[in-house]
């Protein structure tokens, strides 16, 4: 019996260590700056690569997220949110920052090209564009399209790969040049021709695309542009277009949550870290000039830059969202 | 007649019958005895066709049987939990086996055999708002509308207090000699077993100790386990009866009358 | 005896109470307020806006089909194996695959099914490349129906092997002697008796896939159901957790129908009052046509799950087939893979212990006090409410209960959300074992001059000891696979395998996804089988003393 008791009672004091220990795991770490992202591998090794050589290493965590699901905690969640950094489409930034101002200003300047708001500094750039199998053009007799509309005609019935505005933010490109080419009524009908000749090809992700037109499985679809521009350089039979209605872009930005007296204090140096010493490895594969001193190579210079007349929001997106829904 | 001729059987090498042979004449209660695990019920279940033999055959009648199957043979068996439908009332089990073959028993007969075992206010009642005895009659019931060659019964008083036993023991009775029905009955009290029927198969480790009327295994006990298993236990209860009766003995006053009445009541 | 005030069993009611008033009842009664939360005050127009979407009503719909033909199929397909063990002939050693076979999914997450199914029978599938074409299109339909099947296949299978085991086969004897036909026989002594336990598993299978989250997320495709939709109203581009909340709220209907069905259909069991198994009748035909649809079955699930040991061993499937290690020590290699891992050994751990305490004091406290019988009717309703609400339900609930808590993107809301999710199955596996003990033993042990603890430590506990041991496993085990709820409150620090591999699934990395499957397989493996042993170790024990 006290064997047995004794067993109890040691049981008892392991779970209260154990239950205090994971308490502490929770109070410990806080000292850890903790960073959500949407970024892809490529971005989030880079940013790590240029943490970790600037004295960070092992001072902080990277959680990774869906573009829609860490949109969706940054809304909701406001400056309860766990994480000190983030890295997010910059749009969701700014929709974010007026529901729940939840961002301090930054306090190093990068020199960006552009004017950005004071609380967040873009990481990347992206573009969008026209990618066609060029064997596969040849193979059905296609003539190179000129526009997102050329898309929409019969002739590439079953031929096109395209994505999903509700999943993936690429496809906010495509949709941002037809609307503002051809008004919300005209893009309506160019977009219900192109899910028509997508059919199983709209995909979820925003590298799908390039992937199916890659397999010869579609002669053409929409993607990132420097993707494109990478696979020809690799000498893949990849071809890409301009569309005539223009190469709108997206940037994904770092911003600091505000979080009061609670602010990380190292979150600031991080984020300037990763805008310092990340920028150079990121643009080998986001390859668009942000900042000051950047190079620019002519390949990646796409022929009708363009920027959306209303301020990209979250509610923007919510009413393409529903525009496209309507065109399935 | 149910003869076995060298019956064996065995379980994962280990025999559990061993050259068994067997005479039951018709009409006769032979109670089959022996302590748990002797062998008893897999001979029932030989008997009833459950289980197949390794070796050795059974006659019914003359007719070989062996390789009959339960179904064909016409026995019938009383398990000692009744195994009662509980979804269907006492009157649709007893009537149950009719659906299957219709007029095997007339309604006549069956209202008769309601009446013997005593059910007729019990028809319409579910069987869990019944007693134990209850059960049993109701299970004997539903057996006898089968008209078996062959009454098996699987210790059928074991789950029975003392006063009920006795009722139901009669009963088993009235019905093998009202209806001339070979009874083969298992038990492990030899109280039972003594009382109940003409014979007595005594078995132990898989073979028979003793076969004989009551009489001949309280007179000549063919072996020490029969001595000391089975009348010995019996010389037990004599006594502590005879020490609980002395006084009414030493009167004169015979017990039995009391005790009729009371299983008469009980009934 | 009324005079024992029982002080120490009052005490753990509060407690069992109070946990589940702040980590059930007010959570959820947030939830409902949202969903009625509007401008200006409370109204409905949530639930117009999203009964009159184009889309809920439709995924709502998909769900239920979808739900009750798994169930069906399910349930059909749980009673081959179930009568394979307990009315055919087949070999013992089969018959131990068979059970064994039988449960290995419910020791994998549902968020690996759909992968695999998708390594097995997509494109580039190994199944796929066996036969040298795809079967059949996995995304939508095809795919959740396979998932589902799959997933509630384990649970199907014990509710019905369980009842079999417990219906009096003499009954087969008897319908058979008394002249019934054999397909008589087999629906008054098979089907009749297991009525209630199809028609148990039927519900329980639905409810379960239903609510899963894991499969639509993996092979949902363009086929969206209720789960998927809510996860989207939740943590989609736009949220909305008004829209959510009413979303919830909605999928409580059927789960709390299903239940309510459930402890309906428990009037339709047989109770037998004795078992006894007897010999079954030969049949060697009968025998090899079991055994072969039970052994077709078990390989098809096993067949899915055969990828998962493939796929992260060569170099980069389909493509390039030779053997690599490369995969797996690069997730042991990666420390936030090894960090994630032992979160989760964390989590199942201290849930399991959190876990046990709580079922056992709400059963020690329903079974084995003199509390009034309306206290006690409290802690069924908590299980049977635990039992009825979704996991996402549960895990949506807690985020708006406790955002912004310091209880937020810590292990113990993980922990406690786990405890209060699966409270029901094993408070009722306690409650039976404690109500069939001796209800004389506390009494008999106050008498000789026991405390109230000392008793329960003495006696009550050794003698609950294996039943202790299957909740504690019971809890391990689902704490390492749940996601549907930990999906909404995991944090950062806070990542546990599960959740990891929804994050993974973003970035495609399957290889990483099946090789942390596997860790999970091996470790609830192991924990089976140090549970089983410990358990084991007792009984030689018991039966030595004895």
């Amino acid at each position: 019996m006290k064997n047995r008791k004794r067993i109890t009672t040691l049981g008892l004091a392991a779970l209260l260590m154990m239950s205090a220990a994971a308490a502490a795991g929770c109070s410990g770490a806080d000292k850890q700056v903790v960073i959500y992202s949407n970024a892809d591998d490529e971005a989030v090794e880079a940013m790590k690569h240029a943490l970790d050589g600037n004295g960070y290493e092992g001072k902080y965590l990277i959680q990774t997220f869906g573009t829609s699901e860490l949109g969706g905690k940054l809304l909701a969640e406001g400056t309860n949110i766990e994480a000190d950094l983030v890295t997010m489409s910059s749009f969701y930034l700014e929709s974010a920052q007026e529901q729940n101002q939840m961002f301090q200003d930054l306090t190093f300047d990068a020199k960006p090209l552009e004017a950005y708001p004071a609380y967040y500094s873009p990481i990347t750039k992206q573009e969008g564009a026209i990618i066609v199998n060029t064997e596969m053009m040849k193979e059905h007799n296609l003539t190179m399209p000129s526009c997102i509309k050329d898309l929409a005609k019969p002739e590439y019935a079953n031929l096109i790969s395209v994505t999903d505005i509700k999943s993936s933010s690429t496809a906010w490109l495509l949709m941002q040049a037809i609307v503002s080419e051809y008004g919300e009524d005209g893009a309506k009908e160019v977009l219900s021709g192109i899910y028509k000749n997508a059919g199983p090809h709209i995909e979820s992700s925003g590298s799908a695309p390039l992937k199916k037109v890659r397999a010869g499985e579609v002669a053409a679809g929409f993607g990132l542009r420097h993707q494109a521009v990478a696979d020809q350089a690799a000498g893949l039979p990849i071809d890409f277009v301009d569309p005539a209605e223009g190469n709108f872009s997206l940037t994904e930005s770092v911003a600091v949550i505000d979080k009061g007296d609670k602010t990380s204090s190292q979150a600031m140096g991080m984020a300037e870290c990763i805008i310092k010493y990340g920028r150079s490895e990121l643009q080998q594969t986001y390859p668009l000039p942000i900042y000051e001193g950047e190079t620019d190579d002519a390949a990646n210079k796409s022929a009708y830059p363009k920027v959306f007349p209303e301020k990209l929001t979250v509610d923007l997106l919510k009413k393409h969202q529903e525009l496209s829904e309507s065109c399935k | 007649m149910l003869e076995l001729k060298q019956i064996k059987k065995s379980y994962d090498g280990v025999t559990i019958l061993n050259n068994m042979n067997l005479k039951i004449e018709e009409g006769e209660i032979v109670s089959i005895l022996g302590p748990s695990g002797c062998g008893k019920t897999t001979l029932l279940n030989l008997i009833l066709g459950i289980t197949d033999a390794d070796s050795g055959e059974i006659y019914f009648n003359g007719q070989n049987i062996t390789d009959v199957p339960m179904e064909a043979r016409g026995f019938n068996i009383v398990f000692q939990d009744y195994a009662l439908f509980p979804n269907l009332n006492v009157y649709k089990n007893i009537t149950y086996g009719l659906r299957n073959k219709p007029g095997i028993s007339t309604s006549q007969e069956v209202e008769e055999l309601i009446g013997l075992l005593g059910l007729r206010e019990h028809l319409s009642k579910r069987i869990d708002q019944l007693s134990g005895g209850q059960k049993q009659r109701v299970a004997l019931a539903r057996t006898m509308v089968m008209k078996p060659k062959i009454l098996l019964l699987d210790e059928p008083l074991s789950a029975l207090d003392g006063v009920i036993k006795e009722s139901i023991k009669e009963k088993i009775k009235e019905i093998a000699r009202e209806f001339k029905l070979t009874t083969i009955i298992v038990t492990h009290d030899p109280e039972e077993a003594l009382t109940l029927s003409d014979k007595v198969l005594i078995v132990n480790q898989g073979s028979i100790a003793q076969f004989g009327t009551p009489d001949e295994i309280i007179s000549s006990p063919a072996d020490s386990f029969v001595r000391e298993f089975i009348l010995n236990q019996l010389e037990i209860k004599r006594n502590h009866i005879f020490t609980l009766f002395r006084g009414e003995m030493e009167s004169g006053l015979s017990s039995n009358k009391d005790a009729d009445r009371i299983v008469k009541q009980a009934v | 005896m009324k005079n024992i005030k029982e002080k120490e069993l009052k005490g753990i009611y509060a407690l069992v109470i109070g946990l589940f008033l702040v980590f059930l009842l007010v959570p959820i009664l947030l939830l409902l307020g949202k969903s009625f939360e509007c401008e200006g005050g409370l109204g409905l127009s949530h639930y117009v806006d999203v009964l009159t979407g184009k889309g809920f009503l439709a995924a709502f719909g998909r769900s239920l089909w979808i739900a009750s033909v798994s169930a069906v199929l399910t349930t059909f397909l749980a009673f081959i194996l179930a009568y394979t063990i307990h009315y055919t002939n087949v070999p013992k050693g089969f018959k131990k695959f068979i059970r064994l076979a039988a449960v290995v999914p419910m020791l994998l997450p549902t968020i690996t099914y759909g992968f695999a199914i998708i390594y097995s029978f997509g494109k580039q599938g190994l199944l796929t490349r066996l036969f040298g074409r795809q079967l059949f299109d996995i995304y939508g339909m095809n795919g959740l129906l396979i998932g589902y099947v799959i997933y509630t296949l384990p649970i199907s299978f014990m509710l019905l092997s369980n009842t079999m085991s417990f219906i009096d086969k003499k009954f087969m004897i008897v319908s058979r002697i008394m002249g019934d036909k054999p397909l008589t026989t087999f629906f008054g002594t098979v089907i009749r008796p297991l009525a209630g336990t199809l028609a148990a598993s039927f519900v329980q299978c639905f409810f379960l896939c239903f609510t899963d989250f894991g499969i639509p997320a993996s092979v949902g495709g363009r086929y969206e159901v209720a789960a998927a939709v809510l996860y989207n109203e939740m943590l989609g581009s736009v949220p909305d957790f008004h829209r959510g909340a009413v979303v919830a709220m909605c999928m409580l209907i059927p789960s709390v129908l299903s239940i309510a069905l459930l402890r309906y259909l428990e009037k339709y069991n047989i109770r037998y009052s004795r078992i006894s198994e007897i010999e079954r009748k030969k049949g060697p035909a009968r025998d090899f046509c079991f055994g072969l649809l039970s052994g077709t079955i078990l390989t098809g699930v096993l067949c899915i799950f055969a990828v998962l040991f493939i796929v992260p061993v060569v170099q980069e499937w389909p493509y390039q087939m030779h053997l690599t290690f490369r995969h797996i020590s690069s997730v042991f290699a990666d420390s936030r893979l090894v960090e994630v891992y032992k979160n989760s050994i964390l989590v199942a751990v201290l849930t399991a212990f959190l876990g046990t305490l709580t079922v056992y004091g709400a059963a020690l406290a329903s079974a084995r006090s003199r509390l009034p019988e309306a206290w006690k009717a409290v802690i069924d309703a908590i299980a049977l409410v635990t039992n009825t609400i979704p996991g996402m339900v549960i895990g949506i609930a807690f985020l708006f209960a406790f955002s912004g808590t310091p209880l937020q993107n810590t292990f113990l809301i993980i922990i406690i959300c786990n405890v209060v999710h699966f409270f029901s199955t094993p408070y009722l596996m306690m409650k039976g074992a404690l109500s069939k003990m001796n209800a004389s033993w506390e009494t008999t042990a106050r008498l000789m001059g026991d405390t109230w603890f000392r008793t329960i430590a003495c006696v009550v506990t050794p003698n609950a000891m294996s039943t202790l041991l299957e909740v504690f496993s019971y809890y391990f085990v689902n704490a390492m696979v749940t996601v549907s709820a930990v999906i909404f409150i995991a944090g950062a620090r806070t990542m546990v395998i599960t959740t990891k591999i929804k994050e993974l699934q973003y970035y495609t990395k399957f290889n990483e996804i099946f090789v942390l499957s596997l860790l999970i397989l091996a470790t609830n493996l192991a924990a089976k089988a140090l549970f089983g042993y410990l358990a084991s170790c007792r009984e030689r024990k018991n039966k030595e003393q004895k």
